[in-house]
């Protein structure tokens, strides 16, 4: 059984180092893992698209759209673009923030109606707890909390500072809310 | 112990822990974190050259003389380095050689999909192709070792998907860096034709063994009535589709592509599917020995673009005659806009851009462009061909000479400039050819991520000075002046002469770096929103990416996006625009300069 999970956002908001996290969380745990930026990462302001796949042993790198157990998005108008990697009964994780794209303003309740489509979505105050906390960098680590209590992967608490550690509890604790 | 690597970082370590000692690459997405990882170990010489001829040159002069090597570049880059390579299979070397391509299908960040093992097939080079970082990291060590011992080039392909993809791989502790003595050896080294005519006839020996060396690298898997012969990242993705079709196959995986071995024939049916990422050239190979094949030729999967679970599926089941369609994928009800790459804000060719547009305005330009950041001028309008390293002046020459209406503006980075322009500029001034260069020079090659260029060492204003080519150097983020300038410049190509533009400030992102280590934060610059007469210069015109046009028209400044770079200040007609802190301004704008 492989876990298929893509992670997406806007460049610059630490959308690789998510990946890289819960990569890392996999292997502490003796899983097979395979992380793919499959897009954007050289530019700023860009979507940025990111691949997790977890598992006793990894093959293809990238998911296929209609293949994603889980989306996290980091921003909710990339939301919409990764739409097309849901399965049925994924669970769709979307921190609640819109990064408006220059020139084209979009209105950003319109942006989560559409999102609501979905069953499984999950939106979460992660940039408003990461402002409440001191920072939006943090707003990973909440996201980070929130998905690692969803796939149930533990080892990440010994190399997070205090305050990612703070933040990565508030995501947990949203998650157990479930 | 396993490390989280990416596959490029796989290469590296391999070739390490076969005692590389010289390494050389140009960067380019998606190859250069393997220069990037070499240049830590200070035991080895290891370089970023101007561009991937010169890196080339300098492994395989390097394993001329016996030091084992690797030269590292994209896929692109090969063409650059074409002339050595070729040559490089007629001497062969007497330590190792081992060159790397990183191949980009579906061009995430590239002019072209071009498939390199072609250049194998054509130089009588063989392809080592690894489909995860686990297998690069071996393929690279083994790669050198086989090089050595048959005193032959070998390529190594990679891909995206095993390039840019991060798994746990296994290392094995770097070797001592094995280096070498050159001895003379004039029959083989200095391939006048009739030298040359004696190695061809080698080289074609060797080729044929080669072609048992192959099977070296070819595993047989499974058991079923189906073959599938898989290379690359093909492999990985015909596995899991096999698995997903509930089909049991036996799955040939190919690790040296060319040359294809010979022991293929003992081991295929009548038919194969052939899964591989890129041009058909294992199938192309198979159907050479007579072995019929189901693969990209016929179309059962995709010829251009990447492989994807979905494709391989799709086109394995069609193969087989299974039937199966996979469902659509969902689509949301609301279509979000495009995000395209921009300038980061601040950018010094953002300024650029804005002073040759306003200077340029009324007249007929052409705009030549180039590959590099500054291709995003293609969001002002201001590139209407970009097409290979060097294309802005070379084309841009050939425009010039046939339309003589048209005044062409050849706009280049200064990385490029370095890599591809220097014998154009001999060609500019030995035919008077009016037109006008301008050499974006942000002192790093920023879109590979900051590597060093070698504009300090070797400003451009030298080398047109040297050449005779009359030139302006500009601060881009000195709007008024750099547009004054470049109207004269503009001028003085009309009247017949190439004019060089040199504008220079380095890459925001990297003064940016600096700033944050010094704990200095620049300053943000906002909109009086009642002076704003949402006239658009700042958004439409300038293109700052962190100015946002409201739903009235008027400007807002994203604070989190603002390099403060002052340019939307200048150029706002109506001083609507402010920095939050004054008195930052200057020392931000001068501690840039000398990022
Ligand atoms: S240039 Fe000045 S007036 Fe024009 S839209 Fe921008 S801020 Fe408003
Ligand atoms: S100062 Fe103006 S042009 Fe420069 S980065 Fe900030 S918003 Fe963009």
């Amino acid at each position: 059984m492989v876990t298929s999970i893509v992670i997406v956002g806007v460049g610059g908001q630490g959308v690789m180092t998510l990946a890289r996290w819960l990569g890392r969380a996999a292997v502490a745990a003796g899983y097979d893992v395979k992380i793919a930026e499959v897009h954007g990462l050289s530019q700023r302001g860009g979507s940025v698209e990111v691949h997790v796949r977890i598992g006793e042993r990894v093959y293809a790198p990238v998911v296929s759209e209609g293949d994603a157990d889980y989306v996290v998005a980091m921003e909710a108008i990339e939301a919409l673009r990764a739409f097309r990697y849901l399965k049925e009964e994924a669970l769709f994780v979307v921190n609640k923030r819109i990064i408006q794209v220059p020139g084209k303003y979009v209105d950003p309740e319109q942006v989560y109606r559409a999102l609501a489509v979905h069953k499984g979505l999950r939106l979460v105050p992660a940039f408003e707890l990461a402002l409440k906390i001191g920072d939006p960098i943090y707003e990973n680590s909440v996201l980070l909390g929130y998905v690692a209590k969803l796939l149930r992967l533990d080892g990440f608490v010994d190399w997070l500072d205090e305050k990612n550690l703070r933040a990565f509890e508030e995501g947990r604790r949203l998650a157990s809310a479930l | 112990m396993k490390h989280l690597l990416l596959g490029n970082e796989a290469i590296a370590y391999g070739a390490l822990s076969a005692g590389v000692a010289v390494a050389a690459g140009y960067p380019g997405t998606p190859s250069s974190e393997i220069i990037e990882t070499l240049l830590e170990f200070k035991d080895r010489k290891v370089y970023w050259a101007s561009n991937e001829k010169t890196a080339v040159e300098l492994a395989y002069g390097a394993a001329l003389a016996g030091a084992r090597a690797l030269a590292a570049m994209k896929h692109v880059g090969l063409n650059v380095a074409a002339d050595p390579f070729h040559s490089a299979a007629y001497t062969g070397v007497v330590g190792g050689l081992l060159i790397v391509t990183a191949d980009d299908p579906h061009m995430w960040s590239s002019q072209n999909e071009q498939d390199t093992r072609w250049y194998g097939l054509q130089s009588y080079i063989p392809v080592l192709e690894p489909s995860e970082p686990q297998e690069a990291f071996k393929m690279a060590k083994d790669g050198l070792a086989l090089s050595e011992s048959l005193e032959h080039p070998v390529l190594l392909r990679s891909t995206t998907r095993v390039s840019h993809v991060r798994a746990p791989v296994v290392v094995e502790p770097p070797a001592p860096p094995k280096f070498g003595k050159f001895s003379r050896d004039v029959e083989r080294y200095v391939l006048v034709p009739q030298n040359a005519r004696r190695r061809r006839a080698d080289v074609l020996r060797k080729w044929e063994l080669l072609k048992d060396f192959s099977a070296r690298f070819m595993s047989v898997e499974g058991e079923g009535d189906v073959t599938v012969v898989a290379s690359g990242v093909g492999y990985l993705y015909a596995v899991e589709a096999l698995e997903r079709l509930g089909v049991k196959a036996r799955i040939v995986k190919i690790g040296m592509s060319v040359p294809l071995s010979k022991k293929v024939v003992d081991v295929v049916t009548d038919e194969v599917v052939v899964v591989e990422e890129g041009d058909p050239v294992v199938e192309t190979q198979l159907r050479v020995m007579g072995i019929k094949t189901k693969g990209k030729i016929d179309g059962f999967f995709p010829q251009s673009g990447e492989l994807s679970l979905r494709a391989v599926v799709e086109g394995l089941s069609k193969a087989l005659g299974l039937g199966v369609k996979l469902a659509d994928p969902a689509k949301p009800t609301l279509q979000p806009p495009p995000r395209p790459p921009y300038l980061c804000p601040g950018c010094p060719h953002m300024g650029t851009f804005y002073a040759l547009k306003l200077a340029g305005a009324g007249q007929k330009v052409v705009w030549s462009g180039d590959i590099g950041c500054y291709t995003l001028g293609i969001n002002t309008g201001q590139q209407d061909l970009a097409t290979h390293m060097g294309s802005s002046i070379g084309l841009g020459m050939g425009i010039a000479l046939s339309d003589r209406e048209k005044l062409v503006v050849a706009t280049i980075g200064d990385s490029t400039f370095y890599h591809a322009a220097l014998p154009q500029l001999i060609d500019l001034k030995t035919k008077k050819i009016p037109l006008v260069l301008v050499v974006m020079d942000n002192e790093y090659t920023a879109m590979t991520g900051g590597q060093p260029s070698p504009s300090r060492a070797v400003p451009a204003e030298r080398l047109m000075e040297a050449i005779g080519i009359k030139h302006y150097v500009i601060d881009p983020v000195d709007v008024k002046r750099s547009v004054e300038v470049a109207k004269r410049a503009i001028a003085e190509a009309k009247s017949g002469e190439p004019v060089a533009l040199i504008s220079r400030r380095p890459c925001v992102l990297e003064a940016l770096r600096a700033a944050r280590r010094s704990g200095f934060k620049p300053p943000k610059y906002y909109v009086v929103s009642d002076r704003c007469r949402s006239c658009g210069i700042c958004y439409n015109l300038l293109k700052c990416y962190a100015i946002t046009k409201l739903p009235d028209g008027k400007a807002w400044i994203d604070p989190s996006l603002c390099n403060g770079c002052s340019m939307c200040a200048q150029v706002c007609p109506y001083d609507a625009i402010k920095p939050a802190e004054p008195d930052k301004v200057s020392k931000w704008l001068e501690l840039w300069s000398q990022a």
